[in-house]
């Protein structure tokens, strides 16, 4: 569809190309306010670059000026005291803003929210100190004077000359940061954001991605401060004091939160804003954050989402046409497709080795012993369900199983390998895939891109590099888009693929979790009460799914549900938990008919 | 051995002030799950709040020490009602980005109502209480404050473990839906911590009014110690959060005397940082670890 490449290609680069226009369009102003314009152009990357960070990873960040100085002051002296050549040193300016984000960066593996704020307000008000008494390389509080930029043998001297300079370096970085937030690293940061323990399941490594989060965005805050530097001439600790923290984190949220156009709006307009309200000068750090404020308060998206609700006209013609495409797609959605045997599909494990060896585990939590001794053994190609009332230990155990909690004690084997020890997120590559039993889907993401991070392949550096391919459709993205097109086809949601995810009717939404489970091609999937609330016509459908899956692609099973029926007619063999420990066994309907399970789950005597 | 005993007489004044402006920021994220980031503000309120009380309208301290800190309270009050409370369907982040912008605005309403001009109160006291041996005099006024505030923060910490309302708001923020089905209104009792929350702020300001002088610099001057109180405390220890401010008004003490002024404000970070690296959990626990 090289069509709907232009367009995404297009997409991409508009921010980018807003940028430069802005900052082409400022040399019609006059002197002053070709200079106000150059600052704007470097808020617009600030706020930009701020996207990642305070945007997507939703991280309170207070040390956008100190990083901004670490940009600022490392090119300067670079220059001035060793003379190197702008753009290297502008390099260099963009690799310590690298390093000093991924070092405040790595507290974030372990704190959050408050703690982490409060983390970087301890580096910017550090990065001052350190600013403010090494008088003998910065000049301490009297700041430092940075020579105009000196590149190709001219000199950046006239204010026309600067605005340009300042506009291709902003477009430039706001083109990465661009392909970034659209691409799939952004969207995994947004499925980070919706759920950690479902983002985890598809080998997401939170810790990675908020550290990656903060080094992408230090980086491009370096780069801002390295070019404003030699526009404003001299520098000092107070170009980048606290109060610049706060105002640059009021851009991304004033702006818009969720896309490069927020943050440039927000950057854009509020750097603006003091030089449009200089006649009430004194007022204009109040007007500044009682706007904060009140957007924050009446417009939670940020003035992009306002923007979208005024075009509501535009996007409601929009959506006629793709309900259009999808009548047209819908009549071929009602009956799935038959599962396809393709090359794709696993090779058969041994039929010798059980797809699922629980040997002698338990579990406490304190003093509550959780799970007892439980021992269990899925042969490969069965489905194998699990009941139990609540508090029996069944999620304990699906969570030990999927790795999201060590046993104490005992052996779990996945296809005859030894699985404790080894971290949730590698699950999905051992052929393990899981949903829950509270929904855990992507909700801001369109469908096909939860099935598509289903898929796996989500490692911090791979979702960077492969980020621009993402953003512009490439040939990774299209294969990738195929496999999660087949899962979702498979469901049954295939028509309904561009919808967000979080729009979906409940029943809808479990089947989406069974798509995005079953992207990855898993040989044993762990399915945790997939029928809880759901209708009893969307449980029929679930029934047939799963008995399709199992039937054509030999998928093995374990599946916990309270709706007996639906266990019954599903499961080829069944265990009853009942405090921790495993108390039956056998062939569904056997099973039920046992007095000491009907005693135990129905309360019969 | 003298100068170090003078050194931490002056350090158990600021330590107290620090103990008193932790504590209200402690009691809201404890009934509210709020970190409230513009709590310096409305310490800075209650100080020019004493100024208005004492300078102003010419009343006696006793007026300034219990009306000043209503006023306060009822302002807090009003913030969460009008402002908080509809965010907070949103998720905390939002609430706790609200705070900072609140906090700053406040400040900046203040400068310009003010200016710049640097305003400042009579001490409550005057005259030395006692001397110690080694010639260091204890003054009346350091006395009031540190015992004063120190005593404000205990008997914060009292009312909140003990009554009712202490209750409420801890279920509330353990269970906010439980507390609901038992009959605790939410509104009423998020308003109220705050209320609670903001009478502690006053009562800082008052007390901050005469030793640290009156500026809008004094919401950044407290906001950052009742943090760094808050952490080595535990976070959600009342208790702790007292022992916390006075460790920190020591070694910021010290840290100035012995090294430098750029060393005073390095040292409260530094040890914000190595307490949430080494010891999250701070000096007090109450109950189970939590995750920071």
């Amino acid at each position: 569809m090289p069509e709907s490449r232009l367009r995404h290609g297009r997409a991409v680069a508009a921010p980018a190309a807003a940028v430069l226009g802005v900052a082409i369009a400022g040399i019609a102003l006059d002197s002053y306010l070709q200079y106000v314009v150059g600052l704007c152009v470097v808020a617009i990357l600030v706020g930009a670059a701020l996207v990642p960070l305070v945007g997507l990873a939703r991280i309170v960040m207070l040390a956008t000026g100190a990083m901004m100085g670490i940009g600022a002051y490392a090119s300067s002296l670079l220059i001035t005291k060793l003379g190197v050549p702008f753009l290297a040193a502008l390099a260099v300016g963009a690799i310590a803003g690298a390093v000093a984000g991924f070092l405040l960066g790595l507290p974030a593996i372990r704190f959050r929210s408050h703690h982490l704020a409060m983390v970087t307000l301890v580096f910017q008000a550090l990065g001052i100190i350190v600013i403010r008494e090494w008088k003998t390389m910065t000049g301490g509080a009297e700041g430092m004077r940075v020579p105009p930029v000196v590149m190709l043998g001219y000199t950046f001297r006239s204010d026309e000359s600067n605005l340009v300079l300042l506009g291709i370096f902003a477009a430039a970085s706001v083109l990465v940061i661009t392909i970034l937030v659209r691409g799939s690293f952004g969207k995994v940061l947004r499925a980070i954001t919706a759920t950690e323990v479902g983002s985890t399941a598809f080998g997401v490594h939170l810790g990675a991605y908020k550290v990656a989060a903060f080094t992408v965005s230090c980086t491009f805050l370096a780069i801002a401060g390295a070019i404003l530097a030699p526009r404003i001439r001299i520098i000092d600790p107070d170009s980048f004091g606290i109060m610049q923290s706060i105002n640059a984190l009021a851009y991304p949220i004033v702006g818009g939160m969720t896309s490069v156009w927020g943050g440039l709006l927000g950057g854009g307009l509020l750097r603006a804003l003091p030089e449009a309200l200089r006649a009430f000068k004194d007022y204009a750090e109040l007007i500044y954050t009682a706007l904060a404020v009140l957007i924050i308060l009446v417009l939670p998206g940020g003035l992009v989402s306002g923007i979208e609700r005024i075009a509501g006209r535009v996007g409601a013609f929009r959506e006629a046409s793709l309900q259009e495409e999808s009548a047209a797609l819908s009549a071929h959605d009602r009956e799935p497709t038959v599962i396809r045997h393709d090359a794709a599909q696993p090779v058969a494990a041994k039929p010798s080795v059980p797809a699922l060896e629980v040997l002698g585990v338990s579990r406490s939590f304190g003093s509550l012993a959780a799970i007892v001794d439980v021992a269990l053994t899925v042969p490969a190609g069965s489905i194998h369900g699990l009941i139990g009332p609540n508090g029996a230990g069944k999620t304990t155990l699906f969570n030990i199983i999927s790795g999201f909690t060590e046993p104490d004690r005992g052996e779990v084997r996945l296809f005859g390998a030894e699985s404790v020890g080894i971290a949730a997120r590698s699950r999905l590559r051992m052929g393990v895939a899981r949903t829950f039993q509270h929904v855990a889907i992507y909700g801001d993401l369109s469908l096909l891109d939860n099935v598509m991070i289903g898929l796996g392949e989500n490692g911090v550096l791979q979702t960077i590099v492969g980020s621009a391919d993402d953003a512009l459709r490439g040939p990774r993205y299209r294969r990738r888009e195929d496999l999660a097109k087949a899962a979702l086809d498979i469901v049954g949601l295939h028509a309904r693929r561009a919808e967000r995810a979080g729009s979906l009717a409940l029943g809808d939404q479990r089947r989406l979790e069974v798509a995005r489970a079953i992207a990855s091609r898993p040989r044993l999937l762990l399915l945790d009460e997939p029928a809880s609330g759901v209708a009893i016509e969307e449980e029929r459908r679930l029934k047939d799914l799963l008995h399709r899956l199992n039937a054509e692609w030999s998928l093995t099973m374990l599946l916990i549900e309270h709706n007996i029926r639906f266990v019954v007619d599903c499961c080829v063999n069944l265990s009853v938990m009942h405090q921790g420990v495993l108390v039956a066994e056998g062939r569904p309907d056997e099973v039920i008919a046992r007095t000491d399970v009907q005693q135990i789950y129905f309360g019969k005597v | 051995m003298v100068e170090i005993l003078d050194l931490l007489l002056g350090a158990l004044k600021i330590g107290a002030i620090y103990a008193l402006a932790a504590s209200g920021f402690v009691v809201i994220h404890k009934a509210t799950k709020t970190v409230n980031f513009a709590h310096g503000a409305f310490i800075m309120l209650g100080a020019y709040g004493a100024w208005a009380t004492l300078t102003l309208l010419k009343w006696p301290y006793w007026v300034a020490y219990t009306a000043v800190p209503i006023v306060v309270g009822a302002l807090a009050a009003l913030v969460e009602f009008v402002i908080l409370r509809p965010l907070r369907r949103a998720d905390l982040f939002s609430v706790l980005i609200a705070t900072v912008f609140l906090g700053v605005a406040m400040m900046e309403l203040i400068r310009i109502v003010y200016e710049v001009e640097l305003l400042s109160v009579p001490s409550v006291f005057s005259g030395v209480l006692a001397e110690l041996p080694g010639e260091i005099f204890l003054t009346k006024e350091t006395a009031w404050i540190g015992a004063g505030a120190i005593a404000c923060a205990v008997a914060a910490t009292l009312v909140f473990e003990r009554l009712t309302l202490g209750r409420g708001m801890k279920a509330m923020a353990s269970n906010y839906r439980g507390a609901q089905l038992c009959g605790y209104s939410v509104p009423v009792t998020y308003a109220l911590a705050w209320f609670f929350g903001g009478v502690l702020a006053g009562l800082a300001g008052v007390f901050a009014a005469p030793p640290m002088g009156i500026n809008p610099e004094l919401a950044t001057a407290l906001i950052v110690p009742a943090f760094v109180a808050a952490v080595i405390g535990g976070f959600d220890s009342l208790k702790g959060v007292i022992v916390g401010g006075i460790i920190l008004a020591i070694i910021e003490t010290l840290a100035a005397a012995y090294i430098s002024s750029a060393a005073k404000s390095a040292a409260s970070f530094v040890l914000v940082f190595l307490f949430l690296l080494i010891r999250p959990e701070g000096l007090f626990t109450e109950g189970t670890r939590r995750h920071a």
